[in-house]
């Protein structure tokens, strides 16, 4: 055999345990108790009131957040992919803007902004009205579907869009020159063609939702009621309750893997989108007059998503109290001082976190593309099963791979609670559908011919991989880099169950201050995540040469 | 120079899928085989396993007197001194046209770096692309793009040189020009070629001898002549060129019968009463004026009326239908004579082109 087999064969052990291990444990507790094999800790969860509550919460935030997300982010991909809406482009970037921001940070800076005492717009509307009351509270459920919905709808909007750019008009034209008027054509032709891509939107956006730890922590709890992450988080308050943590994870395990399987099944059979994708030329549609009118619509979308909640950040960031008019008697860099150089926990957070990222995205990036290549090229025996696993982690939601990771290393033979590392192997496995489908796209843009001609004319096999394949995937694997690190630093729902407090990160250490009501350092803090995020997001692009939410023709 | 030869080769893709059946061929020292079939006809997997990115389930490959490859082991392609020229040229974009070119005498530590350099330059001379050496691959054109892969193959004067539809991916006029280049080529360098195509007249005109492939089988090796005129089998028959499809009983030896028509074809062996396929060209079929008294030309002769014409500039296409039988054929006339459909005419079919086919009739 060849000399490189035990690279590619380690890689893929290395991918096995570190699904099996957490998942194993999880399903194991979940069912044991001190007699035996039991499904007591079923029994005790399904029969709970407080508990199908938090079900029922749960479920009812996902579907309003995947109709709200279909009902924002369908016509925006529309509007921005076919017609000649003005300023698109600016408008794809603060989509972009808005898939990146980590939903918590969001949900704090709406706290601030529609809290029914102190919220700026309430306050505002008091002013105006005279009314007692306030305007809105965002401490509801229709509260918490809106924050989550502003940063949900990206993922139907990347999904339209990328689908919409592959129908060429000649699809559309066709219908037109058989006799069929514009809307006709609209719901026969381009419609159904979509119509894959809309539902699995749809479920990209429930799927988020269900896994969201973040807002409703902050916006259900206040309001008093639990979803099923903040439920499991709450299972590890003193005394912790750990198995009845593992038998409610497994509803939410199974409902995500359900999900996915139906929206899987929905793009499989329906690849028939990108037909005529290529050379097919794709013509505005014009809207008139209607075009500003559209053009409004969108920005008041981003004003809820981007502007409001961003200049609250900054404002809350500068200001002495936030609720306050920002004066020059107002104005103050003590939150800044505070944040970095008085608040104890945040330099240790800062660099736990940036250590973190760029270790788990540089063995993330390097454990996906070996793992790509191996898949790609049909190196060892049983590759087919190594995209599935390397995908599998999509399913495991945050609050549920940390129960499964603290289960599993809080034993031996692998003693890690209370380190890093735990949170190294939590991130590595959630990150790592991001970092193999990046992965695998590029080896798949690297043409096997291209490695066949080197061998053949005298090169080894490894020798063609560093001296062909690794420089034509090299901006590919940035890439994933980038998307890795970005996953990482913004990282909640996992961290806030992992974290000691010796190793806590930059979201834990916001989180922790919301608890002390610190509205000025999270601003800051929540700030500098946002720079170093879109620092990342924008060497990304540099690298790739176009924006990362897929093609563009 | 050696030759390569190919010995009861299977290589399968999973349980029962056979890709290359038992597939034996010699290519001699200095010939140009070209692996003709439709596709998935295997041919692509055999280029390969002669290249030694497979390994066959079954069978040897030997170049001169040393095996390559075989079930047990397989000397791998950077190790069998070959070159390659791919369908999709695998040009590297990340190097330049001489980056590309001297890669493959890298691995020739004998060589100094004036001769690689010279080595370069000159073999861009010979495929006409002198002064393009610091061009990245993708400023330049498909045709251009060609001949850099057809370099960057020569540059290392290999044993044995592979093709995998090289020309696939050139327009038309670029195709024919190219065709004779690598005749041109393989002329001047005489190097050992294996050539896979799925284009009949790429084949004819580029190889010395063409192996037709069909399910991962040779049907038939020879030279384009012999393939065209003596057809083993319906695959040929109907791969190579146009030709008519007669089914027939043989009604004597050297004769076959079909309705009232009864036709001589080239053959002396065949059983009475036997089912038989036969092939004939539709350019070997003369049509005459049924006033005028057929000449002594000891062809076949019979009658027919003609359904379809189709004027076709160099020559007219006719469908006639032969009077006594339900046998249609097609028939390349020069355009001279005209006939329109309805007219009743006589046939002459040579007897030489009455070509029995191996494989019997479903």
């Amino acid at each position: 055999m060849e000399r490189a087999v035990p690279v590619w064969v380690l890689a893929a052990v290395t991918l096995l345990v570190l699904m099996a291990l957490p998942l194993g444990w999880l399903g194991w507790v979940s069912v044991s108790s001190e007699q035996g094999a039991t499904l007591a800790h079923y029994a005790a969860v399904f029969q709970d009131p407080h508990l199908q509550k938090a079900l029922w919460n749960t479920v009812v935030m996902a579907f309003w957040v995947g109709l709200a997300s279909l009902a924002v982010g369908a016509p925006m991909a529309w509007l921005t992919a076919r017609t000649d809406l003005p300023g698109k482009a600016v408008i794809r970037g603060l989509i972009m803007a808005s898939f990146v921001t980590p939903p918590f940070l969001g949900a704090f800076a709406w706290v601030m902004l529609a809290g029914p005492n102190a919220g700026l717009l309430n306050k505002l509307y008091r002013g105006l009205t005279g009314s007692p009351e306030p305007l809105v509270n965002i401490f509801s459920m229709p509260g918490l579907i809106f924050v989550v919905a502003i940063y949900t709808f990206p993922y139907v909007y990347i999904m339209m869009v990328n689908t919409l750019a592959l129908i060429a008009s000649d699809l559309e034209e066709a219908a037109s020159i058989l006799g069929a008027g514009r809307l006709r054509v609209a719901v026969t032709v381009t419609l159904p063609l979509v119509a894959p891509a809309i539902l699995s939107g749809f479920i990209l956006a429930v799927l988020q939702a269900l896994a969201l730890f973040g807002s409703p922590a902050i916006l259900a709890l206040p309001a008093g009621f639990h979803t099923i992450t903040t439920q499991i988080w709450a299972f590890f308050h003193y005394p912790p309750k750990v198995e009845m943590a593992a038998a409610f994870s497994i509803p939410l395990l199974l409902a995500t893997a359900l999900l996915l399987q139906l929206q899987k099944r929905l793009l499989g059979r329906r690849g028939y989108a990108s037909i005529g994708g290529k050379g097919g030329q794709r013509r505005n549609i014009p809207l008139g007059r209607g075009r500003y009118l559209a053009l409004a619509g969108c920005l008041a979308v981003l004003a809820c998503a981007i502007f409001l909640p961003y200049s609250m950040l900054a404002k809350a960031a500068l200001a002495r109290s936030w609720a306050q008019p920002l004066t020059w008697d107002n104005l103050t860099a003590s939150n800044i001082t505070f944040t970095f150089f008085e608040y104890s926990a945040t330099k240790a957070a800062i660099l736990n976190t940036l250590e973190l990222g760029v270790l788990t995205a540089t063995v993330g990036a390097g454990l996906a593309a070996l793992l790509a290549y191996v898949a790609n090229r049909r190196l060892i025996l049983g590759h087919q099963v190594l995209a599935f696993l390397a995908l599998a982690p999509v399913v495991i939601p945050g609050v549920v791979l940390a129960v499964g990771l603290f289960i599993a290393y809080t034993r031996p033979p692998f003693l890690l609670y209370g380190t890093l590392w735990i949170l190294f192997l939590a991130y590595v496995t959630k990150e790592m559908p991001v970092g193999y489908s990046q992965a695998d796209a590029t080896f798949k843009g690297v043409h096997a011919e291209l490695e066949d001609a080197g061998r053949i004319l005298g090169a080894g096999r490894l020798r063609v991989l560093g001296e062909i394949t690794a420089p034509l995937a090299r901006s590919g694997i940035i890439a994933t880099w980038c998307f890795i690190f970005i996953g990482v630093i913004r990282e909640l729902s996992a961290s806030i169950i992992l974290f000691t407090p010796d190793t806590k990160v930059m979201s834990v250490v916001i989180f922790d201050l919301k608890e002390e009501g610190q509205f000025g350092a999270i601003a800051v803090l929540g700030l500098f995540m946002l720079v170093m995020t879109f620092a990342t997001v924008i060497l990304m692009q540099r690298v790739l040469g176009r924006d990362f939410m897929g093609v563009r023709e | 120079m050696p030759g390569v030869l190919l010995k009861a080769l299977t290589k399968r893709y999973g349980e029962d899928v056979a890709a290359v059946q038992h597939l034996t061929l010699e290519v001699k020292p200095r010939e140009l085989v070209a692996l003709l079939g439709p596709s998935g006809c295997g041919k692509t997997t055999t280029l390969r396993l002669v290249a030694g990115f497979l390994k066959p389930d079954a069978g040897e490959i030997w170049v001169g007197d040393h095996c390559l490859s075989s079930p047990t082991t397989v000397v791998p392609p950077e190790r069998r001194r070959m070159a390659m020229i791919f369908q999709s040229y695998a040009l590297w974009p990340h190097m330049t046209v001489a980056q590309n070119v001297a890669y493959g005498l890298r691995f020739k530590s004998a060589l100094s770096r004036e001769d690689r350099e010279r080595r370069v330059r000159e073999m861009l001379g010979v495929v006409q692309l002198g002064g393009f050496e610091s061009r990245y691959p993708g400023e330049l054109s498909g045709g251009q793009q060609q001949r850099v892969a057809v370099a960057r193959a020569l540059v290392v004067e290999p044993e044995i040189l592979l093709l995998d539809e090289p020309l696939s991916n050139l327009d038309a006029n670029l195709r024919e020009e190219m065709r004779f280049e690598i005749r041109r080529l393989h002329e001047r360098f005489g190097i050992t070629t294996l050539y896979v195509t799925h284009d009949q007249a790429e084949a004819m005109v580029i190889s010395d001898r063409i192996a037709v492939l069909e399910r991962g089988r040779v049907v038939q090796v020879g030279t384009a002549q012999e393939l065209f005129e003596q057809p083993r089998t319906r695959f040929v028959a109907a791969f190579i060129g146009r030709t008519n499809l007669v089914h027939a009983t043989a009604a004597g030896p050297d004769t076959i019968a079909q309705g009232d028509v009864r036709l001589r074809v080239a053959a002396s062996n065949l059983k009475p009463g036997a089912a038989v396929a036969v092939s004939i060209r539709p350019h070997a079929i003369r049509l005459r004026d049924v006033a005028r008294p057929a000449g002594e030309s000891g062809a076949n002769l019979v009658r027919g009326r003609i359904e379809r014409a189709a004027y076709l500039g160099d020559a007219v296409d006719y469908e006639v239908g032969v009077t006594g039988s339900d046998v249609r054929l097609r028939v390349s006339a020069l355009p001279g004579l005209s006939f329109r459909p309805g007219d009743v005419v006589g046939l002459e079919i040579p007897v030489a082109a009455c070509v029995p086919l191996a494989d019997s009739p479903d």
